[in-house]
């Protein structure tokens, strides 16, 4: 039986749920279980008795671990995430993590909607041509930036363009942005926006094409395929009206399931071209062992890609009336 | 052997484990040989074997081949020019240090080939492990293995490993801990697939009506039917773990002291070779991974084709 979609909806809210709240937990025990000092994770290096004390108070420091875990169940869900103690030494972590996130989100956003749309069709067309001469070049492009780390990708695009033109490179906008009117800013932040989205889009089209190529194919091969070229059938129609629709589900699931890919891309491309969101916060964080930092980038990135997989979960449920979970 | 069973699968690899031991090594040979013949086949299978050997030749020959007995001497760096562009006498140009960048290229595949190994190995068998036993013993096991796998599956991967070698530190050693015991779920998922279809079959149940323990039959009976899937899957793992091992590495959690292909790429970045369009320093690992990357996906996909045919119906 098809359950009615608000059951199903309800369900997965309450695994999504379930699976925040341990994110949270493990987060808490990577991070303040695990260490063998804890001191040496949560208060900056140097700092004064006066910090620690407060630090101490404020983390519970001195309390046994499960009331550590209370304390900290707390303040997550009151947002509280205490504070930098190197990158941004001082500042309270959850006042910056909010245009840092936003920030990511625009990127990622962008970049997944285009490269859904262009790797849907690059895979259609390619599967259609199966083994003709646009098939072959194309899908051993695919295979190429398939294989190539995105940071890779990104750093040949900076090295060129840094080389050979003065299109910027670095951060989100200009030195002398402040001096721009409206249109100017705009254009501005749109130059600085054009690199990071495009080597975002190119590495995911390549998986997505290949996922549509393989996944088209399959369909493709079924016998109603043989069915509908028998019933007179122009090309076009079948593509259309037969194979896509068919050829789409998996296409969905496994856009979902690379959600976290594509963070992980943006992550690279973040800091090669010091784009500062997530991925660059974290960066920063690693390299000046800011744990409190790492800590809330690390969970905001995970529960971003529940919420996506949630999302790509109902999508599925809408489009194909076969599932029954 | 003490137990009659009928052979489920004739296919390369799954008898091994279920003839006497003199039979079991003929069979090895010729099952071998028929792999080898099957794999030959595949254009791509064999240009990604071309790739693979020349990168494990030229990393095991790595002192003889580059002119450093010790990637880490500075004495030559001191002497050659810093960014020069390359040169018949400087192949591949030379690094912002002045150092050799086609010697370092080829210390580089020692690194990627050692941790894409061991990290996969770690991976595997903390996959099987856990795939089997959820697999096998079902039930209550099962539930909590496969909600751990679950888990691990829904964290991002790349945060993850960026987190857990933040904690652990920079050396070459916890770079393999942490690819490896970040990457296990995709592989216990396909055991435990496995093992449920295999457990159901006739042979497994008369193993358990003649007295066979659980050790036993899933040694000699679920083993060796469960095996070839993780063998096409290794390669892929292997593909896998070079690419994080980069990754990591040029993200400043790797060792900086072992030359590895991710830090020579981490350097060129923060040494602003970019700008100097010094492409040379970031072109010579940057093609290796991803040569190195390709041949073991083309590797895999063909094996999985000789060994899973069942799985393909084109």
């Amino acid at each position: 039986m098809r359950q009615s979609f608000r059951m199903y909806v309800l369900k997965r809210l309450i695994y999504v749920a379930v699976t925040i709240f341990l994110i949270m937990s493990f987060n808490f025990l990577l991070f303040r279980v695990m260490p063998a000092d804890v001191t040496r994770i949560l208060i900056p290096k140097g700092a004064s008795n006066e910090t620690i004390e407060r630090l101490t108070e404020f983390y519970g420091l001195d309390d046994p671990i499960p009331v550590q875990y209370v304390i900290f169940l707390k303040q997550t869900f009151t947002g509280d995430f205490g504070e930098s103690i190197s990158f941004l030494k001082g500042e309270e972590v959850s006042s910056v993590i909010v245009t840092y996130t936003a920030k990511t989100l625009m990127l990622v956003g962008i970049g997944t909607a285009l490269s859904i749309f262009f790797g849907v069709i690059l895979g259609r067309e390619t599967a259609w041509r199966r083994g003709k001469m646009f098939d072959r070049v194309g899908s051993s492009f695919f295979l190429i930036f398939y294989c190539m780390p995105t940071f890779l990708f990104a750093l040949l695009i900076l090295t060129m363009v840094a080389s050979f033109s003065d299109w910027p490179i670095k951060g989100e906008y200009s030195a002398d942005y402040q001096h721009l009117d409206i249109l100017g800013k705009l254009a501005d932040r749109g130059q600085h926006l054009l690199l990071p989205v495009f080597a975002l889009v190119i590495e995911t089209i390549a998986t997505f094409s290949i996922i549509t190529r393989s996944s088209l194919i399959d369909v493709l091969t079924e016998e109603y395929m043989v069915t509908a070229v028998a019933k007179g059938l122009r090309g076009k129609d079948i593509l259309k009206h037969h194979a896509m629709p068919n050829a789409m589900l998996p296409v969905v699931t496994v856009v979902a399931m690379n959600v976290g890919w594509i963070l992980s891309g943006a992550i690279m491309i973040e800091v090669i071209f010091s784009y500062q969101g997530l991925g660059y916060l974290t960066y920063r964080a690693v390299l000046s062992y800011d744990y409190p930092l790492i800590q809330v980038a690390f969970m905001l990135e995970a529960v971003a890609v529940i919420i996506a997989n949630f999302i790509a979960d109902l999508a599925l449920f809408a489009l194909d009336p076969r599932v029954k979970i | 052997m003490s137990v009659q069973h009928d052979k489920p699968r004739n296919d390369p690899l799954s008898r091994i484990f279920t003839e006497s031991r003199k039979e079991r090594a003929r069979l090895l040979l010729a099952n071998m040989k028929k792999i080898a013949k099957q794999f030959r086949k595949s254009r791509g299978g064999m240009l990604g074997v071309c790739v693979l050997s020349f990168f494990v030749l030229t990393a095991i020959f790595a002192p003889w081949i580059s002119r450093y007995d010790d990637p880490n001497d500075e004495e030559w760096a001191r002497v050659n020019p810093d960014f020069s562009p390359p040169t018949l006498d400087f192949l591949f140009g030379t690094d912002h240090f002045g150092r050799d960048v086609f010697s370092l290229t080829w210390y580089g595949a020692r690194a990627s080939l050692i941790v894409g190994v061991v990290a996969s190995l770690i991976s595997i068998i903390l996959g099987t492990v856990i795939g089997l036993c959820g697999g096998y013993f079902g039930k209550l096991p099962d539930e909590i293995l496969m909600r751990l796998t679950d888990f691990f599956l829904v964290i991002p991967w790349f945060p993850l490993m960026i987190v857990i070698a933040s904690l652990l530190g920079r050396s070459f050693t916890n770079v393999i801990i942490v690819i490896g015991i970040t990457s296990w779920p995709s592989t216990a998922r396909i055991v435990r697939a496995q093992v449920l279809s295999v457990k159901e079959k006739g042979f497994v149940e008369r193993a358990r009506a003649v007295g066979s323990g659980s050790v036993r039959i899933i040694s000699r009976h679920i083993m060796p039917n469960v095996l070839p899937l993780v063998f096409a899957n290794t390669t892929l793992l292997i593909a896998n773990s070079i690419f994080s091992e980069s990754f990591l590495d040029f993200f400043g959690l790797g060792d900086p002291t072992v030359v590895s292909w991710g830090t020579m790429l981490e350097e060129a970045y923060n040494w602003e070779a970019f700008a100097r369009f010094a492409w040379w320093q970031i072109a010579a690992p940057g093609a290796c991974i991803v040569a190195l990357i390709l041949a073991f996906y083309l590797i895999g996909e063909a094996l999985d084709d000789v060994l899973n045919p069942k799985l393909r119906r084109r």
